[in-house]
């Protein structure tokens, strides 16, 4: 089970400060910045899983016939194959890319900056479109990560973003468990608590986003060990940052046991290892009076009964048989 | 030198304050008057991440290089 933390929450009524004292924090950013560094070179081997939920924003905005002309895109990589459709018929102009390092060299043909998106650089109601494609569930603030998100909306401006979630590495959280417990009689997270869907429904209305949506798709790869895995994960910059991380291990025994773990329960008929990633799709809107709104309740001028052709039964009476 | 995307330069804004910010072309760095803060801005680039920037000293208008 996985639990976000939500106890550091902002409120609504409040400014969306984000956590600036690190050990209260839950991932240390710099460790982030670091690891996309280091992963950025050979980042295109690796990005299958950034492509996948690229590929899914994309064409969830196909769908959608507004008109976008300040559009932000948080993340790597850039889909462009799917995006330049958009920006050639006009709907999305100016497409902006940020991410917390220096974007790489297909994006060039964007106006880029480098930023965080617990501090967001727009100001309230500017943006068009914002596009997280798999960075939100590395946010310390997620709730003000989202708020910050609302308020740089303009009135029925879109928010489109991808992120891991809760069911993401079960099995290796598993395994891992399981090897710290038999090796140092105590378990400590290796893998990070990710928000589950129900979470974000919730976190979604809480910051304000109208018509909320999210929805989720479930990808299982499968590798030959779990040390192929972990080269993905650090190829993708997905390897763990949590603040209070352990460090003090004898690795060699505690990923053989791992991995034994791992290889015994979690195999396919061909002995290959599975890994599954879960991709949460959360889609919002700025509030604005043109959209659709729920009648108050009480307000209705028909009765359902005579909609449905049927007797109305009141509170009070009892169901006939 | 690449010039920074005017885009870029009509929304940004201070990621504290949320306030405008001035674009020194000179010194190549987007200024948070509010904030004390001057983003630098590398090959067309702004870096717009606190501890990164430069703080700087309003009161007579000079900069100083900020310790981290």
């Amino acid at each position: 089970m996985t639990i976000y933390p939500l106890t550091k929450t902002s409120n609504l009524h409040q400014s969306a400060k984000p956590l600036e004292n690190k050990s209260q924090s839950v991932f240390n950013r710099d460790h982030l910045q670091q690891k996309k560094h280091r992963a950025s070179s050979e980042f295109d081997n690796f990005n299958f899983l950034h492509t996948f939920a690229a590929t899914c924003l994309s064409e969830k905005l196909a769908d959608i016939t507004h008109l976008f002309p300040n559009s932000l895109y948080i993340g790597s990589p850039l889909p462009s194959e799917h995006l330049t459709p958009l920006m050639q018929n006009g709907r999305i102009d100016n497409l902006m890319v940020m991410d917390l390092i220096k974007p790489f060299k297909t994006l060039h043909s964007h106006p880029s900056l480098i930023a965080d998106e617990e501090q967001l650089p727009f100001a309230n109601q500017t943006l068009d479109l914002l596009l997280c494609n798999l960075n939100l569930h590395q946010t310390n603030d997620l709730p003000g990560t989202l708020i910050q998100a609302r308020r740089a909306l303009k009135p029925d401006g879109l928010f489109l973003g991808a992120m891991l979630g809760g069911e993401t590495l079960w099995q290796l959280r598993a395994s891992f468990n399981h090897a710290e417990q038999e090796l140092y009689a105590g378990i400590s997270p290796h893998v990070h608590p990710f928000a589950d869907k129900q979470q974000m429904g919730a976190l979604m209305q809480r910051a304000g986003f109208a018509l909320p949506v999210v929805d989720s798709e479930f990808v299982t790869v499968t590798y030959d060990n779990i040390f192929k895995l972990m080269r993905d994960l650090r190829g993708m910059a997905e390897t763990n940052i949590i603040t209070t991380k352990k460090t003090t291990f004898s690795i060699a025994d505690f990923f053989q046991k791992t991995g034994q773990y791992y290889s015994d329960h979690f195999c396919d008929k061909d002995g290959k290892i599975e890994a599954t990633f879960e991709v949460i799709f959360l889609t919002g809107w700025g509030p604005s009076s043109s959209q659709q709104k729920p009648q108050r309740p009480g307000s209705a001028k028909t009765k359902l009964a005579d909609a449905l052709n049927t007797k109305e039964i009141g509170t009070g009476e009892k169901t006939p048989l | 030198m690449v010039d920074i995307h005017p885009k870029l330069l009509e929304l940004l804004v201070c990621p504290l304050t949320k306030t405008t910010l001035r674009y020194d072309r000179e010194s190549q760095e987007l200024v948070s008057e509010a904030a004390g803060l001057a983003y630098p801005i590398q090959d067309g680039i702004p870096v717009m991440i606190p501890s990164e920037a430069r703080s700087i000293d309003i009161t007579n208008g000079e900069g100083r290089q900020n310790g981290r």
